[in-house]
C-alpha cells in the first residue's frame, strides 16, 4: 500500500531523464539524511502552511551582479486568491536565469507579471514594484504598449502568426510602421540567424509559418522575439511542448544568447535549468524560496526544501 | 500482500455490475430512433418543401399538346372565311363567309346546326369584324353600314318541362335544341348553346354625298362606343364614331355616324389596299398595301386627322404580304408574309419619333418562319396566343409576348390553311382547308412563360425597347402580363447590398471591440444584450422602417445625409483631440470608461450634422435636396463634391502616409507624447484640406465634362427607399453577424493574441494583423449568413421599401424584392395559372439563393474550423 504522506501539488509533465552535467548521480537522487548538511532544519514549508511570512535565502554571491530587472516586494492577487508574497530579486544583465517550483507555485505569474501580461486578466491586483532598468513597470504613467516593445516573450506553445516566416519576424518592426524593406529583410535574416533557424528557412521565407515543425516554430517565436531587440527575454516552459531533440536545439540555442540577452525563464524541467541557467530561483506556493547561482542550487542549496526539490524528493 | 483480492477499499460498493441493465439498453434504443427519426424527418420536410416549389414550378415550362386533327364532316366554306368563333364550351362554331352567309356548326360532329346571313344582299361590299364584342359590320353596296351582332347565348333549360328530348339525354350527349345545341353535363344539368344574330338598322358612313360603297370595313367596338373606319371605292377614307341615339316619342333607337374623312393615300389607284385596321381604342388608323407599305393615320381628332407616318412593313421587296390580324386588344397588328415570316407590329413612343402624335410603330416581334407563305392568322380572343396557318397545310400556335411555338400541326390532306379558329378557352383549335374544317384538342398551359420571358429583356406592348417587367396584373382584360422576374432579382439583390453595406462594418466593428477591447465580463453582457436585438420581430422594425424613420428622413434629409460625414469626423477628431489628452487620465480610464469618453463624439457628430446639413441644403443645392435629386435645379458639382469626399479622404490618408510616413518615423522618434499627438492633429487637419481639395477638383472636372451624378447613384427622391431600407435592414442582420463573428474573433486560440501583444502591439494592432486574418474565413461566413437573412427577409422591405418593381441603383429609390412580392402578390394569384406559379418560381429562386449563400457559409465555416484547429 502506498504511504500516506505530505502530496504538495504533483506535476505530472515533469521529465527526469538521466543526469548530464552537474546534477547529482542516480545514486545521489536519494541522499541519506546523513550526508546531506543543509544550514537550516527542513522548517520552512510548515511555516509556510501557518502563513508565516518566508525571507527569500539570496546567495551572496549575486549581490553584485548588474540587475537588469529589479524586482522588491511584489505581491500578486487574483481577487481572493494571494498568488505571489513578497518576491525580491535581481535578475542579472546578460545572464539566464531559471525559475523552478511545482506547479502553481507562480513562476509563471512572476514572469508574465514583467511584462504586464497578468493585466489582460480581470481582479489582478498588484503590491510591491518591478523595474527595468531603472524604470518602474506598474507605475501609474506607465504606457504597457511601450513597456512591452522593451521586453519579448516566448511561450510555453509555439504560437507562430498565420503568416509568412518572414512577416512572422519582422512583426514588431511592422506594428512599428518599419518599412523600409532593406531594414526588414536585414533585420529578419540577422534574428533568425541568432535563432538558428536561418539555414533551414532561409529558401521559404515566404511559407506559412504554420507549416514548420514544432521545434521550428519555437526556435521561429524566438526570432521574432529578438527581433524586436528586447532588453529582457521572457521564457515561459519554452520546451515544455516539443520532443527531446527539439528541446536540445532549443537548450543549445539558449546557452548562444547567453551574454548578449538577459533572458528570464521558466522551466519545469530540472536538468534543462542546471544545464540552461547561470541563476536558478525556486518558488514554492508563490513565495520565493531561494535564489542563488544554478551550481549552488544544485549541488549546495542552503535549504533542504531546495534539495529535496531538486534531487526530486518531492515536487 | 495478495494481489488476486482487491483491497476492501475498493469492495465496498461491492461488485459492479458487469452487465449492462435492460431499461438503459431500451433507453439507448428509443432515444438513438427518436434522434434519427427527427433528424430524417427535418432533412426530409426541407426537401419536400424543395419539391413542392419544383413541381408547382415544372409545369410552367411544359409544351403544350396538340391532338391529332379529327375531321368535322360539314361546314366546308366554298367562299373565303372572313371570321369565326366558336363559345367558350367550344361545342358550337360560327363560320361568317364573305357572302354574308353565317353557318353555326356542331363541333363534335361537324353538322350544320343552321345556316344565317348577316346581309340581306347576296354578296355585301365589304365586311369588317370586332374579335373582341363579335360585331360584324356589313357594307352594301349602296353605301349603308349595318351591324350584325353574333353573340352565343348560354342557357341551363329545366329539363321537366322541356319535353322528351331533353329526359332522354344521357350525360355528355348533345342534341340539337331550339335553335342550339343541348349537352347534358356530369352534374345532371343541361346547357344549351345557340347563336343570336341581331341585325341593327343602317346607318350612312359621312353625309354620303357620292354614295359610294364601301370597299374595306373596319370597326372597334368599346364600352364608350364604337368607331368605324371604311375605305370607299372611289378612294375616300373614313374613320367616325357611332352615337346610338333614342327617339324620345317613339323609343326608338338609331345609330348616327359622325366622323370625318381622311386624307386619300397617295398610292396609285391600280394598287389597292389590303387591309384597313383600326388600333387600339379606335383612334389609329392603318392602311396596309401588299407590298408592304403601311400608312398609319392620327385620328384622335377625328375632324383634323391626318397621316402620322408611313411604314415598311416587309423587310425586302421581293416579299408580299398575305394576311393582317391583331392580337387581342388590338394594338398589336400581325403581319403575315409571302415567306412565312409573322412580324409584331405596336405603337412605341421613342424620344425623337418624328411624327405629329409622337409615336411610331415598331416591330416588337418576329417568328421568322420557314419560307411557306402564311395563308391565315388568328388570334385568340382571351390571350396573346395566335394561330397562323400555311400554304403547305402546316399551322403553328405562337405566344406572342414570350414568342414562343406553342405547337404545330398540319391539316390531314395537306392543302393550304385558309382559317384558323381558337377557341376562348384555348383549348381547342379549328382548321380550314381545301378538305374542310379539323378540330384539335389543345392544351396550353402556361404560354407566356418560358426561361427567356423570365430572365431576358421582352419587347413588350408599346414599350420602346425590350426590358424587364414585373407587372403581373391589372384592371384590363386585355392586359399584357409581364412576369420578368430580373426586377424583383435585382430589389433583391439591392435590398441585400445597401443593408450589408450598413450592417456588416458596424457588426464587424462591433465584434472586434468586443472581443478585443472589453473585459470578458463585460463582453458578456454586451454580447447577450446584442443578441436579444434579433429577437426584435421584423414586422416591428419594418414599421419603424415605413413610418417613422421613412418620413424621418425625409424631413431631415439634409442634416441624415450629412451625419454620414459628420459622425465619422466627429469620431475621428474625437480620437486625435483624446490623445492629447493628459497620460494619467488615459491609462486610469479603461474599457467602459474609455466607450463613455468615445461615445460623446457620436451626439456632437449628429448635433453637427443637424446644423451643418441645412446650411449645406440651402448654399449647395439650392434650398431643396429632394428639388436638387430631382434634377430641377442646381448643377452637378456639389453632388459629385460629396460623393467624392469620401473616396478623396481614404486617397489622402494614404498617399500622406505613403509619402510622409518615413520621414515622419524618423523626425517624431524623439519627440514627447504630447508633440506627436500634436502633430497628428494637424496632419489630420491637412488630410481633410487634401480631401476636400481634390473632392473639388475631381467634381469641378467631372461636371465640367458634362457629368451628373443624378441618374444613377442618386436620383428622384422616394419616401419608401433602399437608404431607409439598408439602415433599417442594417439593423436586423447586426446581431447575428455581430454574434458569429464575435465567436470567430474569440476562438481565435489565446496564445496568439498574448504572443501579438507581447511583442507590443496595441489591440487595435493585434486585431488588425492577427486576429481578423486568422478568424477572416469565419468572419467570411458570418457575412454570408447574414447576406442570407438579408436576401430573405420580407417584413422590413415589404413595408419600407415601395413595393416598385423598378431597377436603379439610386440610394432614393424604392424597390421590390423576391419575398416582398411574394407576400404581396400570392394572396390574389389564382391557384394553378401561370402568375402562381411563376410566384412559385420566385420562391424557389429565394431558396436556391439562400441555400447557396448559407451551404457556402457553411463551408467556409468548417474550413475555418479545421484551420483553427492546427493553431
Amino acid at each position: 500500500m502506498i504511504p500516506a504522506g505530505p502530496s504538495p501539488a504533483i506535476d505530472g509533465d515533469m521529465l527526469l531523464p538521466a543526469p548530464r552535467r552537474g546534477l547529482p548521480s542516480p545514486t545521489m537522487q536519494h541522499p541519506s539524511p546523513e550526508r546531506s548538511t543543509p544550514s537550516r532544519p527542513a522548517k520552512v514549508f510548515e511555516a509556510i502552511a501557518r502563513n508565516e511570512p518566508h525571507v527569500t535565502e539570496t546567495h551572496l554571491s549575486l549581490q553584485g551582479d548588474d540587475a537588469v530587472l529589479e524586482v522588491e516586494q511584489f505581491q500578486l492577487h487574483y481577487g481572493a486568491m494571494h498568488a505571489l508574497h513578497n518576491i525580491s530579486m535581481r535578475i542579472p544583465r546578460g545572464k539566464v536565469t531559471a525559475l523552478i517550483g511545482p506547479s502553481g507555485c507562480g513562476k509563471s505569474t512572476l514572469l508574465r507579471s514583467v511584462n504586464r501580461m497578468n493585466d489582460l486578466i480581470d481582479n489582478v491586483r498588484i503590491g510591491g514594484s518591478m523595474r527595468l532598468n531603472g524604470d518602474p513597470i506598474y507605475a501609474p504613467g506607465v504606457d504597457v504598449i511601450e513597456l512591452r516593445k522593451r521586453i519579448g516573450m516566448v511561450f510555453q506553445k509555439p504560437n507562430p502568426f498565420p503568416m509568412s516566416i518572414f512577416e512572422n519576424v519582422i512583426y514588431s518592426l511592422r506594428i512599428d510602421g518599419e518599412s523600409d524593406k532593406r531594414v526588414l529583410a536585414q533585420t529578419c535574416e540577422e534574428s533568425l540567424r541568432a535563432a538558428g533557424l536561418w539555414e533551414e528557412v532561409k529558401d521559404r521565407l515566404q511559407d506559412s509559418a504554420l507549416r514548420l515543425s514544432g521545434g521550428q516554430q519555437q526556435r521561429l517565436c524566438i526570432a521574432r522575439a529578438i527581433a524586436a531587440e528586447p532588453e529582457v527575454l521572457l521564457l515561459d516552459e519554452p520546451c515544455s511542448a516539443l520532443d527531446p531533440i527539439a528541446t536540445g536545439r532549443i537548450e543549445d540555442l539558449i546557452e548562444e544568447l547567453k551574454g548578449e540577452y538577459s533572458i528570464l525563464m521558466v522551466t519545469h524541467n530540472m536538468q534543462q535549468a542546471s544545464r540552461t541557467s547561470d541563476c536558478t530561483a525556486f518558488m514554492y506556493l508563490g513565495r520565493l524560496i531561494e535564489y542563488g547561482p544554478t551550481d549552488d542550487i544544485f549541488l549546495q542549496p542552503h535549504l533542504r526544501e531546495t534539495e529535496d526539490y531538486v534531487t526530486g524528493r518531492f515536487g | 500482500m495478495d494481489t488476486s483480492q482487491p483491497s476492501p477499499s475498493l469492495r465496498k460498493r461491492g461488485r459492479r455490475e458487469r452487465k449492462t441493465r435492460r431499461s438503459v439498453l431500451v433507453a439507448e434504443r428509443v432515444a438513438r430512433t427518436a434522434i434519427s427519426l427527427g433528424g430524417g424527418l427535418t432533412i426530409a420536410t426541407v426537401s419536400l418543401i424543395c419539391v413542392f416549389l419544383a413541381w408547382v414550378v415544372i409545369p410552367l415550362f411544359g409544351a403544350a399538346t396538340l391532338s391529332p386533327a379529327r375531321s368535322l364532316a360539314g361546314g366546308r366554306a366554298s367562299e373565303p372565311i372572313v371570321a369565326c368563333a366558336t363559345d367558350e364550351y367550344a361545342s358550337l362554331m360560327w363560320v361568317l363567309e364573305r357572302s354574308g352567309r353565317v353557318s353555326v356548326l356542331r363541333l363534335d360532329t361537324g353538322a350544320t346546326l343552321e345556316t344565317l346571313s348577316v346581309s340581306e344582299q347576296a354578296q355585301p361590299a365589304a365586311l369588317g369584324f370586332d374579335a373582341a364584342s363579335n360585331v360584324v359590320a356589313v357594307g352594301t353596296s349602296d353605301g349603308a353600314v349595318r351591324l350584325a351582332t353574333l353573340s352565343f347565348a348560354v342557357s341551363y333549360p329545366d329539363t321537366a318541362g322541356s319535353g322528351e328530348v331533353l329526359s332522354t339525354l344521357r350525360p355528355e350527349e348533345r342534341t340539337p335544341f331550339a335553335g342550339g345545341l343541348a349537352e347534358r353535363l356530369a352534374d345532371g344539368q343541361v346547357r344549351c348553346v345557340r347563336l343570336e344574330l341581331s341585325i341593327s338598322e343602317p346607318f350612312e358612313l359621312g353625309t354620303g354625298a357620292a354614295k359610294s360603297p364601301p370597299r374595306l370595313l373596319d370597326l372597334n367596338v368599346t364600352e364608350a362606343g364604337a368607331t368605324v373606319a371604311a375605305l370607299f371605292e372611289d378612294g375616300r377614307l373614313t374613320v367616325g364614331a357611332l352615337k346610338r341615339t333614342t327617339n324620345m316619342m317613339t323609343g326608338a333607337e338609331t345609330l348616327r355616324f359622325r366622323g370625318g374623312d381622311l386624307p386619300a393615300p397617295n398610292a396609285p389607284q391600280s394598287e389597292q389596299p389590303i387591309a384597313l385596321r383600326l388600333l387600339g381604342a379606335g383612334d389609329n388608323v392603318l392602311l396596309v398595301w401588299r407590298d408592304g407599305r403601311g400608312v398609319r393615320y392620327d385620328a384622335r381628332e377625328l375632324r383634323s386627322a391626318t397621316a402620322a407616318e408611313s411604314l415598311e412593313l416587309l423587310q425586302s421587296a421581293d416579299v408580299e404580304l398575305t394576311r393582317v390580324g391583331a392580337a387581342l386588344g388590338e394594338r398589336t397588328v400581325l403581319v403575315g408574309d409571302s415567306k412565312g415570316g409573322v412580324g409584331a407590329w405596336f405603337r412605341t413612343r421613342p424620344e425623337q419619333a418624328g411624327t405629329v402624335d409622337g409615336a411610331r410603330m415598331a416591330r416588337g416581334h418576329w417568328f421568322a418562319g420557314d419560307g411557306v407563305a402564311v395563308t391565315a392568322v388568328a388570334p385568340s380572343a382571351t390571350s396573346r396566343s395566335f394561330a397562323v396557318g400555311r400554304a403547305d397545310g402546316r399551322f403553328e400556335l405562337y405566344f406572342l409576348t414570350s414568342e414562343k411555338q406553342l405547337a404545330e400541326g398540319r391539316t390531314p390532306d395537306g392543302s393550304a390553311v385558309d382559317a384558323l379558329c381558337l377557341s376562348p378557352r384555348e383549348d381547342a383549335l379549328l382548321v380550314h382547308s381545301a378538305g374542310g374544317w379539323s378540330a384539335h384538342q389543345l392544351a396550353s398551359h402556361h404560354p407566356e412563360a418560358s426561361v427567356t420571358a423570365l430572365l431576358r429583356p421582352v419587347w413588350y406592348e408599346n414599350y420602346e425597347q425590350p426590358e424587364h417587367v414585373w407587372q403581373s396584373s391589372s384592371g384590363a382584360d386585355d392586359f399584357e402580363a409581364k412576369f420578368g422576374l430580373m426586377p424583383l432579382v435585382f430589389g433583391t439583390l439591392k435590398a441585400t447590398f445597401y443593408s450589408l453595406l450598413f450592417g456588416v462594418p458596424l457588426a464587424l466593428l462591433a465584434a472586434i471591440f468586443s472581443s478585443e477591447y472589453l473585459a470578458p465580463r463585460t463582453r458578456v453582457a454586451v454580447k447577450s444584450t446584442i443578441e436579444i436585438m434579433a429577437s426584435l420581430p421584423s414586422v416591428v422594425l419594418g414599421f419603424l422602417a415605413g413610418n417613422v424613420v421613412a418620413p424621418l428622413v425625409q424631413n431631415s434629409l439634409a442634416a441624415v445625409l450629412a451625419s454620414f460625414y459628420c459622425v465619422p469626423i466627429a469620431l475621428l477628431l474625437g480620437a486625435r483631440l483624446w490623445q492629447l489628452a493628459p497620460q494619467g487620465l488615459v491609462l486610469r480610464l479603461v474599457s467602459w470608461q474609455r466607450l463613455l469618453v468615445i461615445t460623446l463624439a457620436l451626439p456632437l457628430g449628429l448635433l453637427t450634422a443637424s446644423v451643418l446639413g441645412p446650411w449645406i441644403e440651402d448654399v449647395a443645392f439650392g434650398g431643396s435636396l429632394e428639388g436638387w435629386l430631382d434634377m430641377q435645379h442646381g448643377g452637378a458639382a456639389p453632388g459629385w463634391f460629396l460623393l467624392l469626399l469620401p473616396v478623396a479622404a481614404i486617397g489622402a490618408t494614404f498617399a500622406i502616409a505613403r509619402l510622409g510616413g518615413g520621414w515622419v518615423r524618423r523626425v517624431s522618434q524623439h519627440w514627447s507624447r504630447a508633440r506627436c499627438a500634436q502633430f497628428d492633429l494637424l496632419r489630420f487637419c491637412a488630410t481633410g484640406v487634401c480631401a476636400c481639395l481634390f473632392a473639388a477638383l475631381a467634381a469641378a472636372l467631372l461636371s465640367a465634362a458634362g457629368l451628373d451624378p443624378r441618374g444613377s447613384l442618386l436620383d428622384t427622391y422616394a419616401q419608401r427607399n433602399a437608404l431607409v431600407v439598408g439602415f433599417i435592414m442594417g439593423f436586423a442582420i447586426i446581431p447575428i453577424i455581430y454574434t458569429l463573428s464575435e465567436d470567430a474573433l474569440s476562438s481565435v486560440p489565446e496564445q496568439l493574441r498574448q504572443a501579438s501583444l507581447g511583442a507590443g502591439a496595441t489591440p487595435w494592432q493585434t486585431a488588425l494583423r492577427v486576429i481578423v486574418p486568422t478568424a477572416a474565413s469565419g468572419l467570411f461566413s458570418a457575412v454570408m449568413v447574414g447576406l442570407g437573412r438579408a436576401v430573405g427577409e420580407t417584413m422590413i422591405v415589404l413595408m419600407a421599401a415601395g413595393n416598385t418593381p423598378i431597377m436603379d441603383w439610386n440610394v432614393f429609390s424604392g424597390f421590390r424584392t423576391l419575398s416582398a412580392n411574394i407576400a404581396v402578390e400570392l394572396p390574389e394569384a389564382v391557384e394553378g395559372d401561370t402568375h402562381y406559379r411563376t410566384l412559385f418560381l420566385a420562391a424557389l429562386a429565394l431558396f436556391a439563393m439562400t441555400f447557396v449563400v448559407n451551404t457556402g457559409a457553411e463551408l467556409v465555416r468548417q474550413r475555418f474550423r479545421r484551420r483553427a484547429y492546427q493553431l
